[in-house]
């Protein structure tokens, strides 16, 4: 198998001349590099299956409990089997492009074979001069640099020792890292498709005619970036726990503004094959596309992100390969700009009121927001800078620069911004026609769209009652009209598919995927701005919690619920009803009740059960990995985990029974709440007494009253068995973890005795949290429109050119994206 | 001068504007001492876990508190609260980022923690956080 991996090292080097025996040679030996790419991953999944554990990679990232659905999971969880992904997917859109692109076959080939090239150079693993070329996942785990010199290694019969592997890491084994990874990839892999047409048309001269072939690429490309981004929102949705899908982590970025870049791309060449306006900018944006894709992957791969992201991968010691990976495509721009004066641009300026105008705007917006976030994101790259080049001791810093402190509001006050005039944007920009609009015609189609709009807005922020005003009536502000922009991106596109159109969905695409955007802007808005947490813990909240000063730095999230013990919870009254373990699997089930009452009848208007649930060992230690579990209406979610439970190592039970003598009608208090001897039961019934003959028995009926009005019956009972031994048998309120013993009768003070011990250890509960997202399905089902949207334009697209494969003038009914 | 021109310069000019805004929230790793001179004021501390003093999480008595001891980059020694449950393998943490202030009795208030587990092959790290 290493045979086969460095075997097809020495193949894909296969570089195309433009003859075309020379082509056809590049093109076979693109083709075996592939199949031996099939090879390799089909070897790598073979060695999962079967649990090879003799290689380091499936003993470090699986192991035999691992259910078989979660493999490919496993595949891809580390760096070297996602870097074989990604080579995979190039590998088919290479045999693709190989079978599409005719004329372009040699220069896009070329392209694609080089960045083929620094791909599997990742998989290799050999030294050259000293220096660590790539990793090689198959790796024999006696190989390995860390085990070198250990006993074991020389053994020859070491498999016998290494049972099981090192497992999946817990929070990756979940279904939507099984399909998450390879739509992401596909998308990354993609990118490389509109870089190589650009990276053809500058270095043939051929500055115009790559852009058509190029533009169902851009399209596929934006769609699977997307969809892989947004999955990778609904993994961490539906499996992590940082409340909700998007963060700003370094990661989550690093994805993101490629997409924007990419976006911006695909706007300015419909921009440019409409009005001849705008195509150095296409060069650009295409070319910084995959540049980013680039070092995204350096900043996750890297270790760089170390100190700021959840979840990036550690440095395998490729940084430094990373880097040169990055730096190898940089001299396209120097291309571009040696050839600036080559590329043809329209000396005419544009008109306010033409289309290209407010396309080219609109890119450079979304160029400044992918300024902005790379400039946060990239934090740990400057203090590397700073530190590397001697700044930091020419300035006199002292300390490295950390991340801001409120993150998310960090990107988001910038971020809102751009998506308003992106949603605006989106909604009025197709109104216009390229070269000019007449201005009455403009203005008298987007009046309704407008006031539609309009109306939407404040009826939703009157009805819907959003007044999230954490930072401020400016924030508030930027909200509602993000809200306005959102809305009239997704009316005002409507309203084009009609008016625009004439209701022709085929030809729709553009428009499809602007409303779904308009609907991913409006979920975001409404998801973020009235998200509530429901489990907020009331109980402590007097002693100068909740209106205290510290109110705000301490949300009180956490809320504690005991077995069988029901809470109010917003307007829920929730229990935690026991856990469970299904046999087969290593994670526990919480039952989470929820009830919602009519206040004033007390029926119960709805019910269900949520099982939230969490790994609580790892590999033999004691920790709390959980999942979330979230009820789904139309209109919301209820979003509900775990954040702590008891742990169950055996603490002893310190507390002592104290005697209290009574008598009928007396209370005792204790520190939950009091309970009243009601009076004495001549025939007690009690689920831990049987009655026998000669029993003398009397029973304690007790009512115990809480704090939270809860009430609940005790009864203890004394007993004489056979006239000589004392018996007594306590009567326990386990939520309260309330014990109550009946110990003597005093038949002349007419009293009894009864022993009252509060256990301090309390082991039956969980802490857990709870939100409310509402409409998060308007964000998802955006996310699809969106998708369907692209892709209904990149056949589209594909059509027109297979109708007019000659036409070198722009079309003149043309239709933007 | 060109219409696109103007509005390549007005970008450029909103571009610097972002940037700037963006940095100034930028904030630094700072020690205990700074946090304690500048009493109210957030800041992000890097420090590792005081295993030889107790820690403290009664879900029981109050789900949203934890209480620890970090000793920061000058060997300082602080108890830090945190509002929140105790987060997954907290003591095996290797060091921990601390974002937060300090108040008036010198203990340090914080609403995220940022830990950096180590373990044999990968350097998984688990932020916790509310949300404020």
């Amino acid at each position: 198998m290493v045979a086969t991996a460095s075997y097809w090292v020495s193949v894909r080097t296969g570089d195309e001349v433009k003859r075309n025996s020379w082509r056809l040679q590049g093109r076979w030996a693109f083709i075996i590099q592939a199949a031996s790419v099939f090879a390799v991953f089909g070897c790598l999944y073979f060695a999962l299956y079967n649990h090879y554990f003799e290689y380091k990679y499936v003993w470090r990232n699986s192991s035999r409990d691992l259910p078989v659905s979660l493999l490919l999971s496993s595949f891809w969880s580390d760096q070297e089997g996602s870097f074989m992904l990604w080579s995979i997917w190039q590998s088919i859109l290479g045999l693709v492009l190989i079978r599409t692109t005719k004329r372009w076959e040699a220069p896009v080939m070329t392209m694609i074979s080089f960045a083929q090239v620094c791909l599997s150079s990742m998989l290799i693993g050999i030294f050259i001069l000293d220096y660590k070329v790539g990793s090689n996942p198959f790796l024999l785990l006696r190989h390995a640099a860390e085990n070198q010199g250990l006993p074991w290694v020389n053994s020859p019969n070491y498999l016998n020792f290494i049972k099981d592997g090192n497992g999946l890491n817990l929070s990756l084994q979940n279904y939507w890292m099984v399909i998450h990874p390879p739509v992401l990839f596909l998308g990354f892999a993609s990118t490389v498709v509109p870089f190589a047409f650009a990276f053809a048309g500058l270095w043939t001269r051929e500055y115009k005619e790559w852009i058509k072939p190029a533009l169902p690429w851009a399209l596929f490309s934006a769609a699977a970036l997307g969809l892989g981004i947004m999955m990778g929102a609904a993994w961490a949705y539906e499996s992590l726990t940082f409340g909700g899908y998007w963060a700003w982590d370094p990661v989550e970025n690093a994805s993101l503004v490629p997409w924007l870049t990419l976006v911006a791309g695909i706007h300015t060449l419909l921009a440019f094959k409409s009005s001849g306006h705008a195509l150095k900018a296409t060069f650009f944006f295409f070319f910084i596309t995959f540049i980013l894709i680039l070092y995204s992957t350096f900043l996750t791969r890297s270790g760089v992100l170390g100190d700021t992201s959840v979840h990036s991968f550690t440095d395998l010691g490729m940084s430094g390969q990373l880097t040169f990976f990055l730096f190898a495509f940089i001299p396209a721009f120097g291309m571009l700009i040696a050839r600036r004066k080559e590329i043809p641009t329209v000396h005419k300026e544009e008109s306010t009121y033409s289309r290209e105008f407010w396309l080219f705007i609109g890119s450079l917006i979304l160029m400044i927001a992918a300024i902005q976030i790379t400039f946060t994101t990239s934090i740990p790259v400057w203090n590397k800078l700073i530190n590397n080049l001697g700044i930091k001791k020419l300035l006199n810093l002292t300390n490295d620069i950390a991340p801001p402190s409120d993150g998310v509001f960090h990107y988001n006050k910038i971020q809102i911004w751009v998506a308003i005039v992106i949603g605006i944007l989106s909604a009025i920009v197709q109104f216009l026609k390229y070269k000019d609009t007449p201005r009455g015609e403009f203005t008298r189609k987007l009046m309704i769209p407008t006031a539609l709009a309009l109306i939407a807005t404040v009826l939703s922020g009157w009805l819907g009652k959003v007044n999230y005003d954490t930072y401020g009536a400016g924030f508030l502000m930027a909200i509602y009209l993000m809200m306005f922009a959102s809305y009239y991106a997704i009316i005002a596109n409507l309203a084009y598919i009609w008016i625009g159109q004439k209701g022709k969905l085929k030809a729709a695409g553009a428009s499809v995927a602007h409303i779904g955007f308009g609907m991913v802007l409006l979920g975001i808005v409404i998801t973020s701005s009235k998200k509530e947490t429901i489990s907020i813990d009331r109980m402590k909240m007097l002693d100068g919690g909740f209106f205290g000063a510290n109110s705000k730095e301490n949300p009180r999230e956490n809320l504690m619920l005991p077995r069988n013990f029901p809470v109010q919870m917003g307007d829920y009254h929730v229990t935690y009803a026991g856990d469970s373990l299904p046999a087969g699997e290593s994670k526990t089930y919480y039952l989470v009740r929820y009830e919602r009452k009519d206040p004033t009848s007390g029926k119960t208007l709805e019910a269900f059960t949520l099982h939230p649930d969490a790994f609580l060992s790892n590999k033999g230690e004691q920790t709390l990995t959980p999942n979330p579990d979230s009820k789904h209406y139309w209109n919301k979610d209820i979003f509900t985990y775990i954040t702590a439970v008891p742990l169950k190592e055996d603490d002893s039970d310190t507390a002592t029974y104290q005697p209290h003598v009574v008598a009928q009608g007396d209370s005792i208090f204790f520190s939950n709440g009091y309970m009243v001897m009601e009076g004495l039961d001549p025939q007690p019934a009690n689920r831990n007494y049987q009655a026998e003959p000669n029993d003398l028995a009397v029973g304690a009926t007790l009512k115990v009253y809480t704090k939270n009005n809860d009430q609940y019956n005790l009864k203890p009972i004394y007993l004489i068995r056979d006239s000589s031994y004392e018996y007594n048998i306590p009567d326990t309120v386990a939520p309260l973890s309330l014990y109550v013993r009946f110990s003597k009768i005093l038949p002349k003070d007419k009293k009894v005795e009864l022993e009252v011990k509060e256990s301090t250890v309390f082991r039956d509960y969980i802490v857990m949290k709870a939100f409310i997202f509402p409409f998060i399905n308007v964000l998802w089902i955006g996310v699809i429109v969106t998708v369907i949207g692209f892709i209904m334009s990149m056949f589209q697209r594909l059509r027109q050119n297979k109708e007019k494969p000659a036409v070198k003038k722009p079309l003149t009914k043309e239709r933007a994206v | 001068m060109k219409k696109s021109n103007i509005v390549l310069l007005v970008l450029i000019a909103v571009a610097i504007g972002v940037i700037v805004t963006v940095a100034g929230d930028f904030s630094t790793y700072e020690t205990f001492a700074t946090a304690r001179q500048k009493e109210g004021k957030e800041f992000q501390v890097i420090g590792t876990l005081d295993t030889t003093k107790t820690m403290v999480y009664d879900a029981a008595k109050d789900a949203n508190l934890f209480t620890f001891y970090v000793k920061d980059k000058s060997g300082d020694v602080c108890k830090v609260i945190y509002f929140g449950t105790k987060p997954t393998d907290f003591e095996k943490a290797e060091s921990v980022v601390l974002t937060g202030k300090m108040i008036k009795d010198g203990e340090f208030h914080c609403g995220k923690i940022l830990m950096k587990c180590p373990s044999k092959y990968k350097n998984d790290q688990v932020a916790v956080g509310n949300k404020v």
